[in-house]
């Protein structure tokens, strides 16, 4: 008995040595109903290093503090600083959470929370005093208000020196402070009132497909109930009530936030924020047009385009400026066409991006196909060119029909030039998107409309002769290149098995030449014949085989999301990011062939793997700076955090089954060992 | 025919109505809603009775620390004082439900009006149903309005610019009442006609 009380003593004594003082224990705490106050704050400060501390606030269940703007009723809490030995900014409030409360909403945060307080120590200062008196309200239905004063005195000396468990509460909640309007996935583009309402309208920059969570700034202003949201076209309406008889404004604050972080929109401005927008959207247009032109120097285009203005050169000039007009309808038809198509498969809630006709095999077949024939015919074997040419040269469908190819040509080509701006369309207003659209269909006809429109320059153009033959022979060359990176793109797209489709079709329209030429008489039919048969059983087995390819599930994919991701490796999951582009093949091709498989998800899931597709289509800044710390500044980059590991391991940038399947091979078995104790 | 057309309006008006029902406020600019309650002392109210003055409308609990602040400090009746005592009506309301918090019988009224020094130009009007206080859109005690002779609500909001519960803020806050009124008696603007009521939510 005796020998516990001496324990209990001696252990007291040893916590008054550990602890210091009491005093100042109790000083560093503040108490009242539902509600304790302590410091989150270093034992030591640095010299001269700025510090963030809070105030966190350990609030009973179902009880809650509040906001900045505490919504319809409450109160925020009060700082009232006295500090000597440094300087302190403005209290920092990580973004809060509707609380209904009966008939009213309160903006505020349910269970504990830390209000921040950037500080940094005044240069030569050897100790900080920091005096806090509070105010604060608690409300669960009722509300009582706390007062409290909390004093802080800590050394600065050489480094800061922290408790970890504080320091994770101070990074948790900083992280949910909002950030920078900069830095915001949306942007206010008009902010308007209609009667009793005010109308905020959003735009996710890049392909945010979900959307924010929106809470006002000023109280006076606007009701704290939630909004009604309603999604139109790449843009998020927000309708907030006014607070009735509320004195006009010039602008309004708000807080946005994903659910995991904020951005602050401080001050939006009442009317349609147009200026920037429109500046941004000439600037893709013009983008758009420049890129147009470069494409008619494609080895894909190029070829397809000389010959048909060589065809040209002794035609008259109201025949030859129809024929340009035609073309250039056709490309703008076809632009057109696609991007009609981009936007309705958008508004299908299917995010794509440009190349996606190579997405498609039996597209992707045609295509080759199609320059494999135009390739044997440029170096002689057959007269295709002429038969081309008097389908594309001379009838009106012809000069249509060659724009229409040159757009589906020039389609893969736009990819690393047109990134950007397609980018941007993926995500505009219908209306901007179109005009982006056809902007780049204009580029693209443009030059071989001057051409057409203006003698003096096609009069510059050499006279027809031999050496046409000789071009045409050498143009042909690009073409077959063309058709091996169709042939691997398809192969990509079908495993083996698109390489063998696609080579014996190759045979098989060589074979059906060879025939007709041969077989004297009927030679021609039987020729197209069999190519036509060679063409059926091409696309059939292609149909077959595409049967088995994988459905694309993009739903267990996570957005990109530093905090979520820190977050899942704290919990000792594994973290695979694909850092990916809408306008980048091979990652699409990574994804269907690999990533996307059932088998591959199954792997991933049985794992408990945290994934992340990080999309890095509109050149995302945040996405950019993670893609420069792991040193690269281009896609595909596939990052695997094995669970507990410090350092990403990066992948091979074509992908391969068992590459997944390997990660998993001497870890597979850990997680279950773990589970069972 | 004629009936399904006639359906569809009324059930058209009813949709119209029902937002319009729910959103009831006294807004500042617009007509006060009509009320007609009675006091503790068994007296009856209504809007009309008080048309051609300048009246304030109070919303009040008693266990609320916000209106604890403005009665505990006495800063509440000194209002009530000085303006009845300009010739303007004051009217309390308690909008309490019964078994809620602030809910008052006739009689605790009778004792809480007297242990408050209330100065208002009645007892505290019992509204436990909460019409009143639907119909005026009163969010939290303290909310206060401020009605024209004309019948018109000039002001609606906080009762001051302070909404911390700590009594010693008062001397130091600019009273949006005692402002309009005083802007009103000497023919002046009102410079805030509204701002956020804050203070306990009214336990409808």
């Amino acid at each position: 008995m005796i020998a516990r009380r001496l324990a209990a003593l001696l252990l007291t004594l040893v916590s008054f040595l550990l602890c210091g003082p009491v005093t100042v224990f109790a000083q560093e705490t503040a108490t009242g109903d539902h509600v304790r106050v302590r410091w989150l704050a270093p034992e030591t400060f640095a010299a001269g290093e700025p510090a963030t501390i809070g105030f966190y606030f350990e609030v009973d269940p179902e009880w809650h503090v509040y906001w900045r703007n505490a919504g319809d009723s409450g109160a925020a809490p009060r700082f009232d600083l006295n500090i000597a030995g440094a300087e302190t900014g403005e209290i920092l409030w990580p973004f809060p959470k509707r609380l209904p409360i009966e008939h009213l909403t309160n903006l505020g945060y349910e269970g504990n929370v830390a209000y921040l307080l950037p500080l940094t120590p005044d240069t030569g200062a050897r100790e900080i005093v920091l005096e806090a008196n509070l105010e604060w309200l608690v409300c669960k239905v009722d509300c009582i208000p706390g007062f409290g004063t909390l004093r802080l005195e800590r050394s600065v000396v050489g480094r800061e020196v922290w408790d970890p468990a504080d320091r994770d509460l101070v990074a948790r909640f900083l992280a949910r402070v909002p950030g920078a309007e900069s830095s915001s996935p949306w942007r206010a583009t008009e902010l308007a009132e209609e009667g009793e309402q005010v109308v905020l309208t959003l735009q996710g920059r890049g392909e945010r497909q979900d959307f924010p969570q929106v809470f006002p700034l000023d109280g006076g202003l606007l009701t704290a109930a939630a909004p009604e949201v309603e999604r139109l076209d790449g843009e998020v309406v927000y309708r907030f009530q006014r607070v009735p008889g509320a004195s006009p404004v010039r602008a309004a604050g708000f807080v946005v936030s994903d659910g995991a972080r904020a951005w602050s929109l401080e001050n939006v401005p009442f009317g349609q924020l147009t200026e920037s927008p429109a500046q941004s959207l000439w600037l893709l247009v013009l983008a758009a047009f420049a890129g147009g032109v470069i494409l008619n120097l494609m080895p894909c285009v190029f070829p397809v385009l000389s010959i048909k203005v060589f065809g040209l050169i002794n035609s008259g000039a109201g025949h030859r400026l129809r024929e340009a007009l035609l073309y250039g309808a056709g490309v703008l038809a076809t632009f057109a066409a696609l991007g009609a198509l981009l936007l309705l498969l958008r508004a299908g809630g299917a995010a794509i991006g440009w190349g996606f006709q190579l997405q498609s095999a039996p597209v992707v077949l045609a295509l080759i196909a199609l320059f494999w024939l135009m390739a044997l015919s440029f170096s002689g074997l057959f007269e295709f060119g002429q038969r081309l040419m008097n389908l594309a040269g001379s009838s009106r469908g012809g000069s249509f029909a060659t724009g229409v190819l040159a757009v589906f040509v020039a389609a893969p080509c736009t990819g690393p030039f047109m990134g950007a701006a397609l980018g941007a369309a993926a995500v505009l207003p219908a209306v901007s998107a179109m005009a982006i659209f056809l902007a780049l269909g204009a580029g693209l006809a443009a030059p071989f409309l001057l051409l057409c429109a203006s003698p003096p320059l096609l009069r510059r153009l050499p006279q027809p002769g031999p050496w046409m033959d000789k071009l045409r022979q050498f143009l042909a060359f690009p073409l077959y290149l063309t058709v091996i990176w169709l042939l691997w793109v398809l192969g990509r797209l079908l495993g083996e098995d698109g390489w063998l489709i696609g080579s014996l079709l190759l045979v098989a329209l060589v074979f059906a030449i060879w025939l007709g030429r041969t077989i004297s008489r009927g030679g021609r039919i039987v020729g197209y014949s069999f190519s036509a048969l060679a063409l059926v059983v091409a696309f059939s087995a292609l149909q077959l085989r595409e049967g088995k390819a994988p459905v694309a599930g993009t739903g267990i994919w996570a957005p990109f999301d530093p905090v979520a991701i820190t977050d899942a490796r704290e919990q000792g999951r594994g973290v695979f990011i694909d850092y990916t582009a809408a306008w980048c093949i091979t990652c699409q091709v990574n994804k269907k062939l690999v990533l996307d498989l059932p088998e591959i998800q199954d792997v991933f899931q049985r794992n408990n793997v945290y994934l992340v597709r990080a999309d890095w289509t509109d050149h995302n800044p945040e996405i950019t700076r993670a893609l420069a710390e792991l040193g690269r500044n281009s896609v595909p980059v596939y990052a695997w955090y094995a669970p507990g590991a410090s350092r990403p391991e990066l992948l091979p940038q074509i992908l391969q089954e068992s590459m997944i399947t390997g990660l998993f091979e001497d870890s597979s078995r850990q997680p279950k060992e773990d589970d069972k104790p | 025919m004629k009936i399904k057309h006639s359906l569809s309006r009324w059930v058209a008006s009813l949709l119209i109505a029902a937002p319009m029902v729910a959103f009831a406020a006294a807004v500042p600019g617009e007509k006060a809603p009509a009320f007609s309650e009675v006091d503790a002392a068994g007296k009856t109210h209504s809007l009309d009775d008080y048309a051609g003055k300048w009246l304030v409308i109070e919303w009040f609990n008693k266990d609320c620390p916000y209106v604890k602040k403005h009665y505990g400090s006495g800063n509440m009746q000194s209002l009530q004082e000085k303006y009845t005592g300009e010739g303007i009506e004051w009217l309390t309301v308690i909008s309490s439900a019964k078994g809620k918090q602030g809910y008052l019988e006739p009689a605790e009224a009778m004792d809480v009006a007297k242990n408050h020094n209330l100065n208002a130009s009645a007892p505290f009007l019992l509204d436990a149903d909460g019409s009143m206080g639907r119909a005026f859109g009163a969010k939290t005690t303290p909310h206060m309005f401020i009605i024209n002779p004309e019948g018109k609500v000039v002001y609606a909001g906080a009762i001051d610019d302070n909404d911390s519960a700590n009594p010693a803020v008062i001397p130091k806050s600019t009273n949006y009442v005692a402002t309009a009124l005083d802007a009103s008696m000497s023919g002046e603007a009102i410079p805030v006609a509204s701002s956020r009521a804050y203070g306990c939510s009214v336990k409808y």
